[in-house]
């Protein structure tokens, strides 16, 4: 199978986050969290990967709740069309004790946000709005800048496959 | 799309199986999630009817650990194969960096991969992807059936890009696990041809090298290992390799040469762009400019002076003249 350079809808569209830009979103995400008084809050990329999170996290099964946020706003997204809307920028789940807010930030990420009886939807909108904008506008700074300290290494390929002979068998 | 992540040092592939319905996709799922265990796979999710038919997706992470300093994870999804959640279907298909065709080798259901298998090749478009060009690979499942049809006659209907094929039981977990090895290698390549560090000071020079470097896999492929479940002859239609495939028998990523000239990713930019500003920049007509705008700036310099030395003398005159009408 050739692999050329034709395909470039896959290739353009890659995702590549750097430390330092990583670095800069946990600040806002911290002082968000401060703010609102939020339990915790997850950045997911439109295509289900966990970008990074802040806040008390650790008992989430991170990989699949981020599949799930980014498969509810996809197939929102589509209701949103036959509806005559572009998309639902917004999206809230209520429960008992937990609740969750997911909202789109820039072109293809998404802000999840859950908090407790600690503090109110108002205030969890009122912030997730001037948190959205402040990572929209850094997102804009990432995507001017180009940041190529960091590479992944040229034996990563070699590793990976010796890697998988072993998880799968050879 | 594969996902970078230097700050959590994660590398983030998506993996699709695509099939028609009850071809064993989710099937395909299950096995991986027994086979694979505890610590490599996450917790299979499914969301689907009542009747246990896939509504929406099926979902597992597995993680493989640690590679070359980035913990590797493939997140594997299903997508509904009945034939009326196309919308949920295409959803599921963004962003993948492979795909999985789980094809049933019931004969009375050849009309189901043929339509399943338009259905791919339609929603892949509307991603601008091409299947010829990324991960994809065909599973003839249910290869224990009395009936299954003959393998060359599956790649001759179904398999017209010439991927790799796996013979698969998933029930039985046979050929299932070859099929993700053979699928995530695949991506692994793709992956490591793009993303390879090279050295900022060598990149001209590798450039140069690589292609011939990159050129040197095993011209004639050994003959691939015979499958668990390969009960079929291997004979292919043109370019289909026969049955399983083995990985180092697949051509080469050959165009190695054109990589060069990826443009940088429009939000997140990548290592790759980087040759060609440094290879394409001229010393000769970019250097003269800064020159004659450092004249420029001198000359600037000496009037600034001389306006804040005029500033300050009328300074200095206001103030006597108003102090001695004081």
């Amino acid at each position: 199978m050739a692999m050329g350079k034709s395909d470039e809808g896959m290739r353009s569209s890659r995702l590549v986050f750097y430390k330092e830009d990583i670095e800069k979103i946990e600040r806002v995400l911290a002082q968000f969290l401060k703010s609102a008084n939020a339990k915790c809050a997850l950045l997911v990329d439109k295509d289900g990967h966990l970008v990074t999170k802040s806040g008390e996290a650790s008992t989430y099964d991170m990989d699949t709740i981020s599949a799930l946020v980014a498969g509810s706003f996809a197939a929102t997204k589509q209701m949103a069309k036959l509806l005559g809307e572009e998309e639902f920028s917004i999206m809230f789940h209520q429960g008992k004790k937990d609740n969750i807010q997911l909202s789109l930030v820039g072109d293809r990420t998404i802000l999840a946000i859950i908090f407790d009886d600690k503090t109110t939807l108002g205030m969890v909108r009122l912030y997730a709005g001037q948190v959205a904008s402040k990572l929209g506008t850094l997102f804009d700074e990432i995507a001017q800048r180009k940041s190529e300290a960091e590479s992944i290494s040229k034996d990563f390929g070699q590793a990976a496959k010796s890697k998988l002979d072993d998880v799968f068998g050879s | 799309m594969v996902q970078i992540n230097f700050a959590r040092r994660e590398v983030n592939c998506k993996i699709v199986y695509y099939g028609p319905g009850l071809s064993g996709k989710t099937t395909n799922l299950e096995l991986i999630h027994q086979k694979a265990g505890q610590g490599i796979a996450g917790s299979l999710t499914s969301i689907a009817t009542e009747q246990d038919r896939t509504l929406f997706f099926d979902f597992m992470p597995l993680d493989i650990g640690q590679v070359a300093g980035m913990k590797t994870k493939f997140f594997l999804y299903t997508v509904p194969g009945q034939v009326y959640y196309n919308s949920t279907r295409k959803l599921v298909l963004q962003g993948a960096d492979g795909v999985v065709f789980v094809a049933d080798s019931d004969p009375n259901r050849m009309p189901d991969n043929i339509e399943s298998l338009k259905n791919l090749e339609e929603n892949l478009k509307d991603y601008n992807l091409d299947p010829k060009k990324i991960p994809f690979v065909i599973q003839y499942n249910k290869r224990d059936l009395p009936a299954a049809l003959p393998v060359a006659e599956l790649n001759t209907k179904l398999n017209r890009w010439g991927v790799p094929t796996y013979e698969a039981v998933a029930v039985k977990g046979e050929g299932v696990m070859q099929t993700l090895k053979g699928l995530s290698k695949m991506i692994i390549e793709r992956l490591n041809d793009d993303y390879g560090k090279q050295p900022a000071a060598t990149q001209a020079a590798s450039a140069a090298t690589a292609p011939s470097a990159k050129a040197a896999p095993p011209a004639p492929a050994p003959a691939p290992k015979p499958a668990p479940a390969a009960k079929a002859p291997a004979p292919s239609p043109p370019g289909p390799r026969s049955v399983p495939m083995a990985p180092a028998a697949r051509p080469a990523p050959a165009p190695a040469p054109g990589r060069t000239s990826t443009p940088a990713a429009r939000q997140h930019s990548t290592p790759t762009s980087k040759p060609s500003p440094a290879t394409s920049k001229s010393p000769g007509t970019s250097k003269p400019a800064p020159a004659a705008k450092g004249g420029g700036g001198g000359g600037g310099k000496w009037v600034a002076i001389a306006l804040v030395i005029l500033l300050g003398g009328a300074a200095a005159a206001y103030f006597l003249y108003f102090k001695d009408k004081l």
